[in-house]
């Protein structure tokens, strides 16, 4: 039923980013359909394609690493020594035949290479570039570093995360590199409609320290109004309970329950067979459960952990209650659901084989938004780029790579 | 000056988190956007926080929050007068963002099909925590159910601590990231629009977008058949949190010439020369040794002035950011960050703004959010309602 092309078809984007942040940002617009082209260089490799998981049965290398395979897919790779000013040469004729430049190296980078926004706007007016930095473009921290972990501690979401009475926790990802990424799509897209009625490109500024704190609205205003921040509480919330993520069956394996509401508590007592507890005193209403929460807690852990997360899940969803196993990886992977509405994408890749990635978040009714191809190796599509969007000749080519500028 | 997306008619029945961030992206780019509430009020107006902690439905914090720069109104979808005017507002609409569940669409007058044949050009973005489609579609999800069924909360925990559940994170994450991708959706279906002319249906699901972000975790298993364990210590150290004498630090020098600075700092104690820790792996391969070295030293130190020292050396340490030290942070202000709204009913609240600078078209605050049906009459009327 897609038979209309993607939405950025025809769009071309020039993506100097690395790591995760940037890439992220990419992806999206390579699912939407643009042609995305990746400035890479063999003097610094990227950091995730150095990065396991390296498939066991072949040697690692920096075309097989899953990480930079997942977040790359879609996009094409060129390779240019930026430390060159020839190379540099070449870059500026990628941005002007670009209509987006995105990168994510530290503030001030791009400018020092010459590659900065009014350089590139003189070479083609409406051109929107966004700059995904730790702390952004402006203001006194603006030199400082950030690695994607370091976010996560930075903007406050690692002080209100943990289990109750233990230090702050972490999120298990680098959170702030996809917020910041997809935020970073937002602006993008926001900003080519913008273009596409007014003719105007821009310079987007977006630090991704602010883009993680504007998903923790509801602890920076408990301080704001109140001085106060929310403590740290585990799976627990203040308006839900049970609500936790609670042990099963098995080694290792848990189950997510949330009971949001009197209702769901009742249906939930039934699939206990214990329905009595919905009227008993100590549970009946959301006060009640919260009051004894310790002694609920046990009481539906007790249950948990008689059955797999599977058959708890089952049970409970078929009550109309939300509940689901804490998947791992594998059961990510494996998932009946997914696979079914055909999120996983398996692409030939010439030096990793066919193997399950993850794909399009979204699905469209008439566009036709999904994985073009696998992930590039690294240079991989040099000669064509600087070919046919560059417009250099054969023996330019020949000529740049004998003096090693597409290193 | 103008916005990126003036002009752009956005109709929104959503609670909570994901459909109404979704559409705060676009009102704060300059959307017009109209929330449509049910006569109870989107549950977030029951959720704090509250001034004082004394729950009111036109105080939530979270709910101002979310809401800014749009109109409300209320419509109860559960009789024919809402469907008729959910149908008549959505004729003058370019794009509705819903996050009914499912198995409420049909009975919410929420039927793409339906509106479609009513305004062709509409797009339609609909979030579910597992989708339209497949054999979890009916299935509910909060946050702690959707981060789990992605994967992440499974990734959350404590090495050497194995009864200490998966954690999720603070907040309603999922539906931020939900929110997210259904903005990044929404958006690549009104630039489809321009060429097309027609709108289309954008589906979206919480468990997907999830799972969209596990980092490298996920290809472990097709890759190596590995199952990622929260009980895992981190191969390379130090990436680790650290108690100073008035806060936590997060210690950042996985590089090797981040360490030989950071041992500097620390006055080159004899103990950072030990074969145990001669490289990243071997400083997480003997982690516990490490952690108890690292800790003695730190409980001295200040957080601030720990920070500043090793950024000055170009190591990226980060504190562990308290909401007052976000408040309070020279940086921020600087930048102009934290927004102050002054609601009719609330009064002034202080929360986070612009996540992007868009030199052209600025992030601008322009109204707080609606109180609830605050615009019912002047919005219907614009679409000839009575």
């Amino acid at each position: 039923m897609t038979t209309d092309p993607a939405p950025l078809a025809g769009l071309r984007v020039a993506d100097f980013t690395w790591v995760w942040a940037g890439p992220f940002c990419t992806l999206q617009l390579a699912h939407l359909g643009a042609e995305v082209i990746r400035v890479e260089t063999a003097t610094r490799i990227c950091v995730t394609r150095l990065l396991p998981p390296y498939p066991r049965d072949v040697a690692p290398g920096p075309n097989r690493s899953g990480y930079f395979n997942q977040y790359n897919q879609g996009k094409q790779s060129i390779t240019l020594d930026l430390k060159r000013p020839e190379a540099v040469a070449v870059a500026r004729r990628l941005c002007a035949a670009s209509d987006v430049v995105v990168e994510n190296f530290a503030a001030g980078v791009m400018d020092r290479m010459g590659l900065g926004y009014d350089v590139l706007r003189a070479l083609r007016s409406d051109i929107v570039m966004i700059s995904l930095s730790g702390y952004g473009a402006t203001g006194p921290d603006r030199d400082k570093v950030s690695y994607g972990p370091a976010q996560v501690p930075l903007s406050g979401l690692s002080s209100v995360t943990g289990y109750r009475g233990w230090p702050p926790m972490h999120v298990g990802i680098s959170y702030g590199d996809p917020t910041g990424g997809l935020h970073g799509a937002v602006a993008v897209l926001a900003a080519l409609l913008h273009r596409s009625r007014s003719g105007e490109g821009q310079y987007i500024d977006l630090s991704q320290w602010e883009s993680s704190m504007t998903v923790l609205p509801d602890a920076i205003i408990s301080w704001t109004m109140n001085g106060v921040a929310p403590p740290r509480d585990g799976n627990r919330d203040a308006d839900m309970a049970p609500h936790g993520v609670f042990r099963a069956a098995g080694d290792d394996r848990w189950v997510a329950i949330a009971i949001e509401d009197d209702a769901a508590w009742a249906r939930f007592a039934r699939c206990l067979g214990q329905p009595e507890l919905a009227a008993d005193a100590r549970f009946a209403t959301l006060v009640a459960r919260k009051r004894h929460e310790d002694e609920l807690e046990d009481l539906v852990a007790a249950w948990t952990r008689a059955r797999s997360p599977e058959e708890t899940t089952a049970l409970l969803q078929d009550a109309g209650i939300a509940a689901f196993t804490a998947a791992t990886n594998r059961d990510v992977a494996e998932d009946p659901h997914l696979d079914a509405r055909g999120f996983f994408v398996e692409l030939p890749h010439p030096e990793v084989g066919v193997r399950r990635h993850i794909g399009v978040p979204w699905r469209m009714s008439a566009s036709d938004c999904r994985v073009r191809r696998a992930a590039p190796c690294l240079g991989a599509d040099t000669e064509r780029v600087l070919a046919e969007v560059c417009r250099y000749t054969d023996a330019e080519i020949a000529e740049l790579r004998a003096r090693q500028i597409l290193a | 000056m103008a916005s990126a997306l003036d002009g752009l008619r956005v109709l929104e029945v959503g609670e909570l988190v994901s459909a109404p961030y979704a559409t705060k992206l676009l009102a704060d780019l300059g959307a017009d956007v109209v929330k449509i509430e049910p006569p109870a009020g989107d549950r977030a107006r029951r959720r704090g926080p509250f001034p004082g902690g004394m729950p009111h439905p036109e105080k939530s914090g979270l709910f101002l929050y979310l809401n800014t720069n749009k109109r409300g109104i209320v419509l109860d979808l559960t009789t024919p007068a809402g469907h008729a005017a959910l149908e008549r507002l959505a004729e003058r609409a370019d794009l509705l963002v819903h996050n009914v569940h499912p198995r409420d669409m049909a009975a919410s007058g929420l039927d793409y099909e339906r509106l479609s044949a009513r305004n062709p050009r509409l797009v339609v973005t609909s979030i579910a925590p597992f989708g339209l489609s497949g054999p979890h579609a009916g299935w509910r999800g909060t946050d702690v159910v959707t981060w789990s069924a992605g994967g992440v909360a499974a990734l959350n925990g404590v090495p050497g601590e194995p009864d200490l559940p998966p954690l999720k994170t603070f907040g309603d994450q999922s539906g931020f990231q939900a929110a997210l991708t259904a903005a990044v959706g929404s958006l690549g279906a009104l630039l489809a629009r321009i060429k097309r002319g027609r709108g289309e249906h954008v589906e979206v699901s919480t468990q997907e977008c999830v799972a969209t972000i596990l980092e490298l975790t996920f290809e472990y298993w097709p890759y190596t058949q590995l199952v990622a364990s929260r009980l895992g210590q981190k191969p390379i150290q130090p990436l680790c949190f650290m108690e100073c004498r008035d806060g936590w630090i997060f210690l950042c020098a996985i590089e090797e010439h981040q360490w030989e600075r950071f041992v500097e700092i620390m006055g080159n104690p004899e103990w950072a020369g030990l074969e145990l820790f001669t490289n990243r792996l071997a400083r997480g391969a003997n982690f516990d040794a490490l952690q108890a070295f690292l800790q003695e030293w730190c409980r001295d130190q200040s957080v601030q002035e720990l920070y500043e020292a090793a950024q000055r050396r170009r190591i990226p340490f980060a504190p562990v950011s308290t909401m007052g030290d976000l408040v309070a942070s020279p940086h921020l202000r600087a930048r102009g960050f934290f927004v102050t709204v002054d609601h009719p009913v609330a009064g002034t609240v202080t929360m986070p703004g612009a996540p992007y600078k868009l030199a052209a078209t600025p992030w601008l605050l322009r109204r707080p959010a609606p109180c609830l049906g605050q615009h019912t009459a002047e919005v219907l009327a614009e679409a000839g309602l009575p």
